[in-house]
């Protein structure tokens, strides 16, 4: 059967389209390709003291979707679906983001979810929306995210466990606070304390000459300046006496959104939308729930073997930046170039609003991108509970 | 239109006899040449139909046929086991040679239509073999590195012959040259390269390269060639300007191309047969003005990136067109075209084109 396991390849090839495959024809592009064509956020301001602290999360998708419309100029009633990715909002904030969608101008026919997969909610309704696109339910559609911390962070935002739940071990594990379970893993996979604050001091760094245009007036007050390696070994560890993660290299609680325009190609051609990028493919894998830092590095090598690339073809890696234990583990495992990882800094310096960061990620992926004039990206991060989510972006 | 059913066998290959109208060769395999037996057919075109005058099988699959330009009961068959048989249908079941070099399936059989002592083929061990009927090994090997689906003579000069092979390249090879380091290749033209940009048009972007699968020497013209393949478009190239990339650009296809054939009678026209269950008529465009290769520039060129366009399709196949051939007798424009769907098409192409 060897024989007719090669003839079968071999003609499957030709209809295929052959060696095809990897970074060239990744760049190609088809009418039927899901384009962003505009893709942006708020600014993201520190949970409790920032600027949009006494703004909902409604209040901030309003004017992620409204500046949406106005930069995209798009009709508004040929959006068919928003999804938004939201973690804390209770009922997963459908109710709210549906009014916020018609208070921001679209029509009564453009509809509107919500979901949460934790922290990837954002990539998740963007990968939702692109789905929807290929596969014909839709035409036009928004990826977006909205996440008051400020409002809406704390225990309320998880229902106690059953016994049930209690009495499995893996299932218990899945409430152990992300802190706790960090500075297991930092421990446990040996990631020092001094490379953890190299690696935050840095983001920081990156992200005071941010260039990144942000809309909603307003700026990004997480981001401080002078922040050195030195200055974060100052600070307390806060889930361990002899632990090594502290609110400086961690991720911020912060407030703010994000969304993303999608739709094929020949939609934006026909339309007259300026093409920004295009999605290509997404991954998500499942790792134990006290590992869930190293989420990244199981969903990129996925993604990156779905669209038959190496890594080297990637030219920015935007990897969400839960810890910095983490998020420099992942890097170190999968042997990428650390300095090809968030060129603009990450959730370290602005934040990591929950539901917002994946669909933050594409609009920071894509501007620094085409500010470069490259073209691969791909963004991930991991999710609480014991997963990694990657997707693969092209600019154009 | 008429048709026969080879039940059982999927067609790969149909070839025209070159000394009957009304005789014609069908390659076909049994499990979509998958695995399994070949079968070669002799079809006869008859007042009631097409009937089965004959037919050979084969321990394994059959991917192409060639008629003998020497002996009118001869025909050469490609196997998949590597194995280049010569059939006689005057003599019942067995070959009367078989060849047995090539280390992969062969795809293509073509006999040398000048000196017509001697034929070729190509296979997917990466070798195009030079054979004469009377000699029991072969008389030369170009290699090619590459999976070659495709060899032919040129049919104006008894020692110029062509391939094209899935490195996406057409490589031309010169008998008369020494057996140098090269191995006579005289020339590899890159079928994925863009056309020239001229004034007026849009610079091409980088074309992939792409598995050509299928190429044929133009009956006319005597440095004109067009390749096709895994990249659905058909192109035409001047041996004479090898540099300058392909002259005619002919997309429409919706999948891979697998064979084309231009016309005995038209030096412009080209029939094609498609993945796409498609059989398609184009013109090249050089019968609408100047024939050949023009300076740089030029904007009426009406070959500047084709001027071709597709004349007429034949939609009748319900699976993918792997074979087809111009008669060569009679009114010019009757064809025959085989496919995976068991059945042998006999049509005239003029009833399609517009």
């Amino acid at each position: 059967m060897f024989v007719a396991q090669e003839r079968l390849s071999q003609v499957s090839n030709h209809l295929s389209g052959g060696s095809k495959g990897g970074k060239q024809a990744l760049l190609e592009k088809h009418p039927d390709d899901v384009v962003v064509t505009c893709a942006l956020r708020t600014a993201i301001t520190k949970g409790g003291k920032g600027g949009f602290k006494d703004t909902a999360a409604a209040d901030l998708l309003h004017g992620a979707l409204q500046a949406l419309l106005q930069r995209s100029n798009v009709d508004p009633s040929l959006v068919q679906d928003i999804a938004v990715g939201a973690v804390l909002a209770p009922g997963g904030g459908a109710t709210e983001f549906r009014a916020a969608a018609l208070a921001a101008g679209f029509p009564v026919t453009t509809s509107t979810k919500s979901l949460n997969r934790q922290c990837s909610s954002g990539l998740q309704a963007c990968v939702d929306i692109a789905n929807a696109i290929k596969s014909g339910m839709i035409d036009v559609g928004i990826g977006a995210g909205a996440e008051s911390m400020s409002q809406q962070y704390g225990p309320q935002a998880v229902t106690e466990f059953s016994e049930l739940l209690e009495g499995h071990k893996l299932a218990a594990e899945c409430k152990v606070p992300m802190g706790v379970l960090s500075e297991k893993m930092a421990k446990e996979k040996g990631i020092p304390r001094a490379a953890q604050d190299a690696f935050a001091a840095s983001s920081f760094q990156k992200a005071v000459t941010d260039e990144e245009k942000t809309i909603t007036v307003g700026r990004d007050d997480g981001v401080r300046e002078g922040i050195t390696a030195e200055s974060l070994g100052k600070i307390r560890a806060a889930f361990a006496k002899d632990g090594s993660i502290h609110a400086g290299n961690a991720s911020q609680i912060s407030d703010g959104a994000a969304a993303v325009l999608l739709m094929k190609r020949s939609t934006a051609q026909r339309l007259g939308q300026p093409i920004i990028g295009k999605f290509v493919q997404a991954s998500v894998v499942g790792v134990p729930p006290l590992l869930m830092g190293v989420g990244p590095a199981a969903a990129i090598p996925v993604v990156l073997e779905k669209t038959n690339l190496s890594k080297d073809d990637v030219d920015i890696w935007e990897i969400n930046e839960a810890f910095a234990s983490q998020c420099l583990y992942c890097v170190n495992e999968l042997g990428i170039d650390v300095k090809k990882v968030n060129p603009k800094g990450g959730a370290i310096a602005f934040g990591h609003p929950l539901g917002v960061t994946g669909a933050r990620q594409v609009s920071t992926l894509l501007t620094e991108l085409r500010r470069t004039g490259q073209r691969v990206g791909v963004t991930s991060m991991c999710i609480g509970t014991g997963m990694g989510m990657a997707a693969v972006w092209v600019a154009e | 239109m008429l048709e026969f059913r080879t039940q059982g066998y999927n067609g790969y290959s149909v070839k025209y006899s070159p000394f009957f109208d009304s005789r014609i060769a069908v390659a076909a395999s049994a499990n979509f040449g998958l695995v399994g037996n070949g079968r070669v057919y002799v079809l006869g075109l008859t007042e009631n139909g097409i009937v089965a005058d004959k037919w050979f099988d084969t321990q394994d699959s059959l991917f192409d046929t060639a008629w003998s330009e020497a002996h009118e009961n001869q025909l050469l068959t490609a196997g998949g086991d590597g194995s280049v048989k010569l059939f006689d249908i005057t003599l019942a079941e067995f070959p009367v040679q078989s060849w047995q070099e090539h280390g992969r399936e062969v795809f293509a059989v073509h006999w040398n239509l000048v000196s017509k002592d001697t034929f070729l083929s190509s296979s997917w061990d990466g070798t195009v073999k030079i054979w004469s009927p009377n000699a029991p090994a072969s008389l030369t090997t170009l290699p090619t590195h590459s999976c070659t689906y495709s060899a032919a003579f040129s049919p104006h000069s008894p020692s110029i012959l062509s391939c094209v092979s899935s490195d996406s390249h057409l490589r031309i090879f010169d008998l008369r040259t020494p057996a140098s380091a090269s191995n006579h290749l005289t020339l590899s033209i890159p079928i994925h390269t863009p056309p020239k940009p001229r004034m007026g048009a849009a610079a091409s972007v980088g074309i992939p390269p792409a598995e050509a699968l299928t190429h044929d020497w133009n009956k006319y013209r005597e440095t004109i060639l067009a390749t096709a393949g895994v990249d659905r478009v058909i192109r035409t190239f001047d041996i004479r300007a090898p540099g300058a990339g392909p002259i005619a650009v002919l997309p429409g296809h919706e999948y891979a191309v697998r064979r084309i054939s231009w016309s005995p009678h038209l030096s412009d026209i080209l029939l094609s047969a498609s993945y796409d269950m498609t059989c398609r008529v184009w013109t090249d465009g050089s019968a609408m003005g100047v024939g050949s290769v023009q300076q740089e520039n030029m904007l009426d060129d009406p070959m500047v990136h084709g001027g071709g366009r597709e004349m007429g399709r034949m939609g009748r196949h319900t699976e993918f067109v792997t074979g087809v051939d111009w008669c060569m007798f009679g009114a010019e424009g009757w064809c025959a075209s085989t496919g995976w769907d068991e059945r042998v098409l006999v049509w005239d192409c003029r009833a399609i084109m517009q």
